[in-house]
């Protein structure tokens, strides 16, 4: 799967269109020139999601009424064109020039992104990394998205639940009332765990632990519910645990039972890597995380997403970016943006290299001729 | 200043209280009534009125109806033994169409949902729990309690809820199946509701 051409209409300040080779792209350019923009515009293409903004609206130029990007995927030698329309209030997708409900477009295009934001996955809070896992299982995994989305439903009601039941004086009389969301809770819930726990263990036969030398990176699955019975049996458990903790509930006025408090557990040399591990180390293991997530995607479809790396020398070191780069070269398409022309110097023998000006990416003449002279 | 008058905006107002509509479809609908001919308006005034004034909640199902009781909680060719319970009036009609279904039906008048402050005092459960009180032999003539609530986490709910409140009352509780929408192919189907049909498979 690679993406050959991204087109962009009053989205941010890019003009004009971009094709990409199927192997390395370097975009790079000066700040606010426009090459992050380029970068987020390819993702949102993938997954209808901004990596910089929870309000994709946010991209609209502000002389526009929508923003429009459009973009041109080949797997094998079958060809499709995207179109993703963002709107003030909404957006559409078109696969081939036909409206497709979201849920039938995404997977036409799958990217992964190796951003500062998602950095938080190995530095932030418990839910950037279940996050990522259930980005991950929806990848392979479709029907998934359903059930998440239905057990945040009922996480919601049932919150309502217990915030009223809190502020009141007769509590008991709420038991029967929240009953029938916790049974939800429990089917979902257990639905939900077991495609983490499979998930995970995905992921780790997929690890490449030590792919940057320095240290040996391990993930686990921690459930919220470990120490508290067996697992094994997670159903009766969390409806046992649900019940046990029904009053400390209403006295909190939340939720304190289920998979919505899970975590991923990454070890750097067996240290907790958000608490312990160094900026590198940090850096590394998500790397690591993402490799495997590819490889976890290949394994299902037998091809592998685009890679997007953005800002590529502010988060990484010149080691890391070699073998990086060395691991996906004959893999995965893969488009990293740069504000330094020397990294654009030395990668391009082997990578398309584009200058982005003013929003609109130029293949860098300049730097196509020294590298054919070479 | 108003950007229409008065009675205009007025009207665009109250078509903006129904549900679905928006400013936009408000304002067409407005227009295409100062448009529309004085018997087509005073048709539409009319049919306000006497659904206003003819139409009731049937005490024992509260299903909408001119009679009270409705023609199936008196219908006599209707199985007394079981009650369909449903959320919405437009449920029940969903349900009659199949013509294969004889028994009484039972509207909540919505479900269960804590968001929007709807819990079991809002829906209409007391007066289904009046129908199924026995009588002095000291039975009930319902046997079976269908619950045909939506497909939803709300629906499931209250289906969930109604279960436990009748369950121990000794009636059989049953849930309507969910799955794949015949007459379809399965290539049409989302993935939840395959996820849902695998799952609910049975042998055959
Ligand atoms: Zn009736």
């Amino acid at each position: 799967m690679h993406l050959q051409r991204i087109e962009a209409t009053s989205f941010r300040n890019l003009t004009g269109s971009v094709e990409f080779s199927s192997g390395l792209n370097v975009v790079y350019g000066a700040n606010a020139q426009g090459k992050s923009s380029w970068l987020e515009a390819i993702y949102l293409l993938a997954t209808t999601k901004s990596f910089r903004t929870s309000h994709p609206k946010e991209a609209i130029r502000h002389d526009a009424n929508e923003a429009i990007l459009r973009g041109t995927v080949a797997r094998g030698n079958l060809t499709k064109d995207l179109q993703l329309l963002i709107t003030e209030s909404a957006k559409q997708a078109f696969v081939n020039g036909k409206r497709e409900a979201v849920a039938r477009y995404l997977g036409n295009l799958n990217a992964i992104a190796f951003t500062a934001d998602e950095m938080q996955i190995v530095r932030g809070a418990p839910e950037s990394r279940r996050r990522f896992l259930d980005r991950g299982i929806f990848f392979t995994l479709p029907s998934y998205l359903g059930a998440l989305n239905e057990y945040n439903r009922v996480l919601k009601q049932k919150n309502a639940l217990l915030r009223e039941a809190s502020d009141s004086d007769d509590p008991a009389k709420y038991f029967d009332l929240i009953q029938p969301w916790n049974d939800q809770l429990v089917a979902l819930g257990s639905e939900i765990h077991a495609a983490r726990v499979n998930y995970v263990n995905e992921l780790r036969a997929h690890l490449n632990p030590g792919l940057f030398q320095a240290e040996e990176i391990a993930i686990r699955y921690k459930s919220s519910l470990e120490g508290r019975g067996d697992l094994g049996d997670y159903a009766n458990l969390l409806k046992e645990r649900l019940s046990l903790r029904l009053k400390n509930e209403i006295a909190v006025g939340y939720s304190l039972v289920g998979p919505h408090r899970d975590d991923l557990e990454i070890l750097c040399d067996s240290y907790e890597i958000s608490r312990f591990g160094s900026s590198g180390q940090q850096r590394s293991a998500l790397l690591i995380l993402d490799l495997a997530q590819m490889s976890v995607y290949y394994q299902v479809f037998e091809e592998y997403p685009i890679f997007l790396i953005d800002d590529l020398d502010a988060e990484l070191d010149r080691t890391r970016i070699e073998i990086l780069l060395d691991h996906l070269d004959g893999r995965s398409q893969t488009i990293v943006s740069t504000s330094k022309r020397t990294i654009a110097e030395r990668y391009r023998h082997r990578a398309r290299t584009l200058l982005v000006e003013s929003g609109r990416a130029v293949e860098d003449e300049v730097l196509m001729k020294e590298g054919n002279a070479i | 200043m108003l950007d229409y008058a008065e009675p205009v905006t007025k009207l665009i107002d109250e078509f903006k209280r129904l549900p679905g509509i928006g400013h936009k479809s408000a304002q067409r609908l407005a227009f295409h009534v100062l448009k529309a001919p004085q018997e087509e308006t005073d048709r539409l005034i009319e049919a306000i009125r006497e659904v206003k004034e003819k139409i009731v909640f049937c005490s024992t199902c509260n299903n909408l109806t001119d009679v009270d009781p409705c023609r199936y909680c008196s219908g006599h060719s209707r199985d007394r033994s079981v009650i369909c319970v449903v959320e919405e009036p437009y449920n029940l009609v969903a349900i009659e169409k199949t013509r294969e279904y004889h028994g009484l039906y039972h509207v909540l008048h919505g479900a269960l949902s804590p968001i929007r402050g709807i819990g079991p005092e809002e829906l209409r459960i007391k007066n289904l729990l009046e129908r199924l009180r026995p009588n002095e032999s000291g039975e009930s003539s319902v046997k079976e309690i269908i619950l045909a609530t939506n497909p939803n986490t709300e629906g499931e709910a209250t289906a969930n809820y109604l279960a436990r409140l009748l369950k121990p009352l000794g009636f059989r509780i049953t849930r309507i199946a969910m799955g794949l929408p015949v007459g379809s192919d399965l290539e049409y189907a989302d993935e939840v509701t395959m996820h849902k049909a695998l799952a609910n498979r049975h042998e055959i």
